[in-house]
């Protein structure tokens, strides 16, 4: 814990914009509190809204990483608001939005539709011919493969990786971090009867692998600490390896 | 025949390795250059011995013609992700310094790059424009050839500035484009990205030194500090 912990006054300067309201403009407000020991936003945000503007709009549910809902963008570097710490941070703390997504108000974006579009383009489920039997027994699974397919998994959506990744930000129909890490979470399970020859088309385009340009910050931003680049290799070569078959 | 798979996939999945292996090329086809520019540190007569070994075998003239071919290829591939709007590029330029400290530079890294790439597109095609007329025309200097004396005339007469500014652009676009496209493909993965990056930090360091050691001999700043190998060879 830093020693400004719990002495310090702090500053907000928080992106206002309700675009529901036409009288409503985008600016910048600024809001004052004492910081506490511990202080996440979560609790700073709420003390705000509280005490100073019931108004404010953001977004929590968890307040443990796992629901992905109060992705923010924390002095210019997105962040989950509930595992940031005032301690981490400089008496000014500056809040936006995340980009690329859809503005609700204030803080508040609807990430639901962008990873919805993003699942039903990459159809982010698993393709299976075989009926469910309840009783057979489950086929085997390397090891190895099985922790990829979990790490992949472990995406919470909360689009941290997309509002820092440069290419989401100026191209729309691009996959991005998440997108293209949802591509090889399906590519590379066995159960998926989806074979090189179906992904080929969807991972090697500009709009999925080779979109990327490898400005890393996804990896370096992800609050799960995803392998996104690993992903990504893996998709570069599976791309070329389809290329080399097809 | 085909000079590029017909399928959209097909092609994206050359243009990437076109792309990326061209750079890779040209990259360590600059630290030999670095080696052949370099015998100026032995002195004239180092420079000249291996500037004609390297035209009477002609190893010079189809290198000129192929890293040129090389080095506009490379241009027109690496280039298909700038993006073309000013309004995007200023987005990321913006996106780029919010997320610089540690432990995230290269968004940055990444539009430096760019930047650095647009001058060595100016400055190296001049360089390759000069150099191919040395080795392939009888235009400058007593023999159809490089020769240190033209070299050392021209750097003196002021060609010192945008050489230093192509060194600086090329070490630089160089260094960090070798240790991206070893993170992209997952080369070297057994060694930590931190590791990468330091590995590239040193050697760009370390051709910049060696880059601008050089290039103050040719400038006539610097004595050639290798000469003493040579003494007694040269007139």
């Amino acid at each position: 814990m830093s020693e400004a912990n719990g002495n310090r006054r702090l500053k907000f300067e928080i992106f206002r914009y309700n675009p529901q309201d036409p009288d409503s403009t985008p600016h910048m407000q600024d809001f004052e509190i004492n910081e506490l020991p511990y202080m996440s936003l979560f609790m700073a945000l709420n003390e705000i809204r509280e005490k100073q503007d019931p108004s404010l709009q953001f977004d929590f549910a968890c307040r443990s990483a796992i629901c992905g809902s109060c992705g923010m963008m924390v002095n210019g570097r997105p962040n989950l608001g509930c595992r940031t710490q005032t301690s981490d941070l400089p008496d000014v703390i500056r809040l936006h939005p995340l980009p690329v997504f859809k503005l609700v108000g204030d803080l508040s974006v609807d990430t639901g539709i962008w990873f919805r579009e993003m699942a039903e383009k990459t159809e982010a489920w698993i393709h299976a011919e075989k009926a469910f039997d309840p009783d057979a027994q489950e086929d085997r699974m390397d090891d190895e493969l099985a922790q990829s397919i979990y790490d992949s998994d472990r995406c919470i959506e909360c689009g941290c990786c997309v509002a820092s990744c440069g290419v989401a930000n100026v191209k729309g129909d691009f996959a991005g971090p998440a997108g293209l890490n949802r591509m090889a979470r399906f590519a590379m399970d066995p159960r998926d009867t989806r074979d090189d020859s179906d992904w080929y088309e969807v991972i090697s385009n500009e709009n999925g692998v080779f979109g990327c340009i490898g400005m890393m910050a996804c990896h370096d931003i992800c609050p799960k600490e995803l392998p996104l680049l690993e992903v990504y290799a893996y998709l570069r070569r599976k791309a070329v390896a389809s290329a080399l078959t097809n | 025949m085909k000079l590029l798979p017909s399928t959209t996939a097909g092609r994206q999945v050359a243009y990437e390795l076109i792309s990326g292996g061209s750079g890779l090329v040209l990259a360590l086809f600059m630290w030999g250059h670095m080696m052949f520019v370099g015998s100026i540190l032995v002195g004239t007569y180092g420079f000249d011995w291996l500037a004609l070994q390297l035209e009477v075998y002609f190893i010079a003239q189809p290198t000129v013609i192929v890293i040129f071919t090389l080095f506009l290829v490379h241009a027109v591939l690496a280039a298909r992700k700038i993006p073309a709007q000013l309004e995007e590029r200023k987005v990321m330029v913006k996106l780029g310094r919010d997320l610089k400290g540690q432990p995230h530079s290269e968004s940055l890294l990444w539009i430096w790059q760019v930047r650095t790439g647009m001058a060595v597109l100016v400055l190296g095609s001049f360089h390759l424009v000069l150099l191919g007329v040395d080795v392939l025309t009888p235009l400058w200097g007593e023999r159809i050839g490089i020769e240190s004396v033209t070299s050392l005339a021209r750097v003196q007469a002021g060609l010192w500035l945008p050489y230093a500014i192509l060194l600086i652009c090329v070490e630089f676009h160089a260094s960090i484009g070798l240790y991206r496209l070893a993170v992209k493909w997952g080369v070297f993965s057994s060694l930590a990205r931190k590791t990468l990056h330091r590995i590239e930090s040193i050697i760009l360091w370390l051709f910049l030194g060696l880059g601008a050691v050089i290039l103050l001999v040719l400038a006539g700043v610097l004595p050639p500090p290798l000469a003493f190998l040579l003494t007694g060879a040269s007139a």
